[in-house]
């Protein structure tokens, strides 16, 4: 506690201001609000920054929001406390936040899904506007997959095996995928059976076991496509995947519609400015600058940082919410 | 595995025991105790199978998406109900069939009582946990030259500490004595010396743990 | 990779991963300190009136996590823990049996029985000796039962389970453990529908978390720990608290009489005990492969059956009850050997049978990277399964914990005697606290910790009328992988409503849930009209 105390003393650079009382009392633990207001023009948090996490403790997004804290530890000073708050897709984080002050002590992680197709279907009396957007980090690689024993190479033989009459099974793990799955088959004039699950790693368990036959998987696949076990019959993207760029977009499946989405960092409504640009900098310094721990990991996990941040990002979201409008009607009408 | 189960240590309440070589005393009424046990449990069950889930989820038992029906959220709590309530009338039945003066474990108002004045002592504990913190920070704000504020302190020594130590201590020490039954200055020692080694094994070694209120902030 | 890679892999993981220290050049693993360290805090809490592996499974547990981390290679350290205390803890239990008459549990009431009267002869060593030997025997066979079993079952499992087979076997696990724990079907029906309800609020597919009256705090539903360590630890610390306030006029802590023996048992000894060893053993390990029976019944049908063989063939010695080194065998073999067998499920099915057993599921899902269950058994062609790794892992500390069990436990086991003056009216406001800190350290909210208490009052009325909070904790546990199993298995279906009874395994997996109730009810029946 005292270390973290003198840490940010030393990032402050400014000690000709800090008395030797003052030392006293900060050594003593006493005024955290003192050491921070003296360096004001460079925006730094009042206290400890509450950082809350919407995915459940120990998983790929959990641990890069956990790097990400760490890395901001360790290259401001700045004190984060991550907080798990999961649950409807993000939306008990967005909610718990809402409440918050806006001033940067309290932060969460989600993914662009939240504040758009779920908060649209949740109908909980929140939209985008209450929040405030700070940056991506990362956007996931949404593929669809199959095991190879399945013996397809290309969602046209998916195509052509349900038309024979196979009875297919097609493991998602959000709603909207359910959509997007729901739609891909009426654009392909077959039918899926659609089964919802917990996260893509259910979704890899179960093709595995043969619970199911093809499903979503939204970057773990990587390693056992390599292995040549599974199959990535399509990117369920706006563009191509990176590891296979040969296998066709929802688009050119007759899908008007993708699984583009992001980790975002959000705030309550309201952050200043300043605010938001500083914490938007520091995170996407982190994610993007060789040598931190949550840059590699993204770096491992996801192929690299993707950062979008301050109004482009309340743009990307409001453009996610309209468009799951408008996914929602399209389900709604066919 | 014999610790599997968590059964009472004492030798009395052991339920084999009883049933092997003490057997309970023979208590008017036990199995009435049963009835109302089934009773409640069936009545339980109703209000919450007819009254809250259809009041209180999202989809029904059933619901229609993608043009599929597939199961909604009402349907499992509504399982869950029914099984509270076969087991209530499973206990009806059965106490109906047995014999007056059966041996049956039941609660007494001495139960009750203890549970009120237990949870009397938890919730004036949890208020000091919760409050004496900021209220401490309060006190100190006139006599410092900067703004204090307990949730900007709140990962800070000795703020952060203040409110786990008091509310620790007080119900730790208020259970000990009333366990003993009488009050002794050692209680209290004791149980502010239980709440600093708690205090310090969570909040030393590991970071990024909170300690009591410090994550409501 | 080959099966005997895997074992070898999974030796070296526990053997070679990060150093602790250095001993006179051998390099100690964390893994190898941790099942050591597990193991000694096992027998101690044990051995103390009041606590129980379980509990401190519960609390070590998150302390453990926020030690080591959620990364995969954190299982090994962690699990090695959780086991090294189980195993310490079913060692421990016989010391305050056998030394002071005070059994801990049920089970440990019959090694009174013939422990007891001999410490007053002045016997206790020897008494001591017997119930480590028979233990030690009784887990490791267990153990090694496990080792052959599980893999072949989880196998066997993944290939003819389909999702409606996997929904069928979870009901037929429930209702199995409804029925079979306690005395009473009706009051295990009201636990396991209480603990499905409890999981079910705040849960759900739809957006709208389902039973939380609109309110932010039921939104995130229960916590895991906060509703199993509120019911299982919380509950039965408000009892003894109770207990101790109504029964306050006790005599101080009991005195041992010193012991006048030799500690070492002679050929002969162990050849006169080694019959009711081995056949609670094998008693045990089959009770304790089905999920929810327990210890318990393991004790006594061990306890009973020796009984039985000891009057036939033996009339001429001192007869079960009356100080007979053959009683404590045949109970200690048979309880110990509950705890390897009741893996079995945990591992080819990820169904927990008893708390142990909880506690161990719930590292798995905290941590992740080890999802117990069939898909852990798989040899993939090209690539290695890593959790079949840490299975074998798992399996290597199991058995160096019971190395540890043969050659220090019996000196641990006697010096934790000392334990057993505890003062209860001082231990249980500790474990208060520390179960409340914990709670709070898994989900940092005041209300989580009104929660528990809540669960706490709800695991104390269910004790004093009679219920067992068991059933009411697995059913929890258990809870959402029922639904979202059931879910898929319809939607996969493509709509069947008849899933469960349409597939011939799934439903001869619900004939056996109905056959187990009903026996059950008529058991009761028969027990409430002799």
């Amino acid at each position: 506690m005292h270390q973290q105390i003198f840490a940010s003393h030393k990032n402050a650079e400014k000690e000709y201001l800090v008395t030797w009382f003052i030392k006293a009392l900060a050594a003593t633990g006493f005024v955290a609000a003192l050491t921070t207001s003296v360096h004001a023009s460079d925006w730094s948090p009042s206290g400890p920054v509450k950082l809350m996490i919407a995915f459940a403790a120990g998983g790929g997004a959990d641990t890069q929001a956990r790097l990400i804290a760490e890395d901001l530890e360790a290259k401001l000073g700045w004190e984060l406390i991550p907080q798990q708050v999961t649950g409807k897709g993000g939306l008990n984080l967005a909610k718990a936040l809402h409440d918050m002050p806006a001033d940067g002590t309290a932060i969460g992680m989600v993914v662009t899904e939240t504040l758009g197709y779920n908060m649209r279907v949740a109908d909980a009396g929140m939209t985008p506007d209450d929040f405030t957007a700070i940056t991506t980090t990362s956007s996931f690689q949404m593929a669809v997959v199959a095991p190879s024993t399945k013996g397809w190479t290309s969602f046209a033989d998916v195509i052509a095996a349900a038309k024979s009459g196979e009875t297919l099974r097609f493991g998602v793990m959000s709603p909207k995928l359910a959509d997007l799955a729901y739609l891909v088959s009426e654009a392909q004039g077959v039918e899926f059976n659609i089964v919802s699950v917990r996260g893509g790693r259910e979704v890899m368990n179960g093709v595995i076991a043969g619970d199911m036959d093809l499903g979503f998987m939204a970057g773990i696949q990587g390693k056992a496509v390599d292995a040549g076990e599974m199959v990535n019959l399509a990117s369920a993207l706006s563009t191509p995947l990176i590891q296979t760029p040969d296998a066709p977009v929802f688009a050119d499946l007759g899908v008007p519609f993708n699984a583009d989405g992001y980790f975002l960092f959000i705030g309550p409504k309201d952050m200043p400015t300043a605010t938001r640009d500083a914490l938007a900098e520091a995170i996407s310094d982190v994610v993007s600058t060789e040598g931190y721990k949550s840059n590699a990991m993204i770096t491992a996990a996801f192929g690299g940082a993707t950062v979008i941040a301050g109004d482009a990002a309340q743009t990307l979201v409001t453009e996610g919410y309209d468009a799951a409008g408008a996914l929602l009607a399209t389900v709604e009408a066919e | 595995m014999r610790r599997a189960h968590c059964w009472p240590r004492s030798k009395r309440s052991s339920p084999l025991h009883d049933a092997k070589s003490e057997p309970a005393p023979i208590r008017r009424g036990a199995v009435s105790d049963q009835l109302w046990l089934g009773l409640g449990c069936t009545a339980l069950a109703a209000v919450i199978a007819l009254i809250w889930i259809p009041m209180d989820s999202g989809t029904g038992l059933i619901e229609v998406q993608r043009r599929r029906i597939t199961l909604g959220d009402a349907l499992a709590p509504t399982l869950a109900a029914g099984f509270i309530g076969l087991g209530g009338c499973v206990l009806l039945l059965q106490s109906l069939a047995a014999k007056p003066g059966e041996p049956a474990a039941r609660l007494q108002r001495s139960h009750l009582l203890f549970l009120l004045r237990f949870l009397a002592i938890c919730g004036l504990g949890l208020v000091l946990m919760r409050w004496a913190g900021p209220l401490a920070v309060a006190l100190a704000d006139p006599f410092v030259a900067a703004d204090l504020n307990y949730r900007s302190l709140r990962d800070t020594a000795p703020w952060k500490y203040i409110g786990y130590l008091t509310g620790g201590t007080f119900i730790a020490a208020a259970l000990m004595a009333g366990a003993e039954g009488r009050w002794r200055p050692r209680h209290l020692a004791l149980a502010l010396a239980t709440s600093l080694a708690l205090a310090l094994l969570f909040d030393l070694p590991l970071d990024g743990l909170l300690l009591p209120p410090n994550g409501d902030l | 990779m080959g099966l005997t890679d895997y074992i070898w892999l999974g030796v070296l993981a526990v053997f070679q991963g990060p150093e602790a220290f250095d001993l006179f050049g051998l390099s100690v693993s964390i893994t190898v300190l941790m099942v050591v360290a597990g193991f000694i805090l096992g027998i101690v809490v044990g051995a103390t009136p009041g606590l129980a592996g379980p509990m401190a499974m519960a609390i070590a547990l998150p302390l453990l996590i926020s030690a080591f981390g959620f990364t995969p290679d954190a299982l090994l350290p962690v699990m090695g823990f959780l086991i090294g205390v189980m195993k310490g803890a079913t060692l421990g239990g016989a010391v305050p049996a056998i030394l002071f008459n005070t059994p801990g549990t049920p089970d440990a009431y019959l090694t009174t029985l013939d422990g007891h009267p001999m410490t007053r002869a002045g016997q206790a060593r020897k008494a001591l000796k017997i119930a480590h030997v028979s233990s030690a025997t009784g887990d490791t066979f267990s153990d090694v039962v496990l080792i052959l079993c599980a893999p072949f079952l989880a196998v066997v499992i993944e290939g003819y389970l389909d999702l409606p087979e996997k929904t069928a076997l979870l009901i037929l696990s429930l209702a199995f453990v409804a029925s079979v724990i306690g005395n009473s079907v009706g009051k295990g029906l009201i636990a396991m529908g209480l603990g499905l309800m409890a999981a079910y609020i705040g849960t759900g597919e739809d957006f709208y978390p389902r039973l939380s009256f609109g309110t932010q705090s039921l939104a995130r539903g229960f916590p895991v720990t906060t509703a199993v360590l509120g019911v299982l630890i919380l509950g039965e610390v408000f009892k003894s608290l109770d207990d101790l306030r109504r029964d306050r006029h006790r005599p101080d802590a009991p005195k041992a009489p010193k012991p006048t023996d030799h500690a070492a048992l002679s050929r002969a000894d162990l050849r006169r005990i080694a019959p009711y060893i081995a056949r609670s053993a094998v008693i045990g390990t089959a009770v304790g492969a089905l999920p929810g029976i327990g210890s318990t019944l393991a004790a006594t049908l061990g306890h009973t059956s020796g009984a039985r063989r000891h009057a036939r063939k033996h009339p001429d010695r001192l007869p079960f009850g009356k100080g007979a080194p053959e009683g404590i065998a045949a109970t200690e073999a048979a309880n110990s050997a509950v705890s390897g067998a009741n893996l079995i499920p945990v591992l080819s099915l990820g169904i927990p049978g008893n708390a142990a057993a909880v506690f161990l599921i719930l590292a798995t899902e905290s941590i992740g990277g080890f999802n117990p269950g069939p898909a852990v058994f798989r040899i993939p062609p090209d690539r290695i399964n890593p959790e079949l790794v840490v299975a074998f892992g798992l399996f290597t500390m199991m058995m160096l914990a019971n190395l540890m069990n043969w050659t220090i436990g019996g000196v641990f086991m006697r010096m934790a005697g000392v334990m057993a003056r505890a003062r209860k009216e001082f231990l249980m406001p500790m474990v208060l606290l520390l179960t409340l800190t914990v709670i709070y350290v898994q989900d940092p909210r005041m209300i989580a910790i009104c929660f528990a208490i809540g669960f706490g009052v709800l695991g104390y009325l269910m004790r004093r009328v009679g219920m067992s909070p068991l059933p009411f904790v697995i059913a929890f546990l258990l809870a959402r992988r029922l639904e979202d199993t059931a879910r898929q298995a319809f939607s996969a279906t493509g709509g069947d409503a008849w899933f469960l009874f349409t597939h011939p395994i799934a439903a001869l997996f619900m004939a056996l849930a109905v056959v187990s109730v009903g026996l059950s009810l008529r058991r009761s029946a028969g027990q409430q009209r002799p």
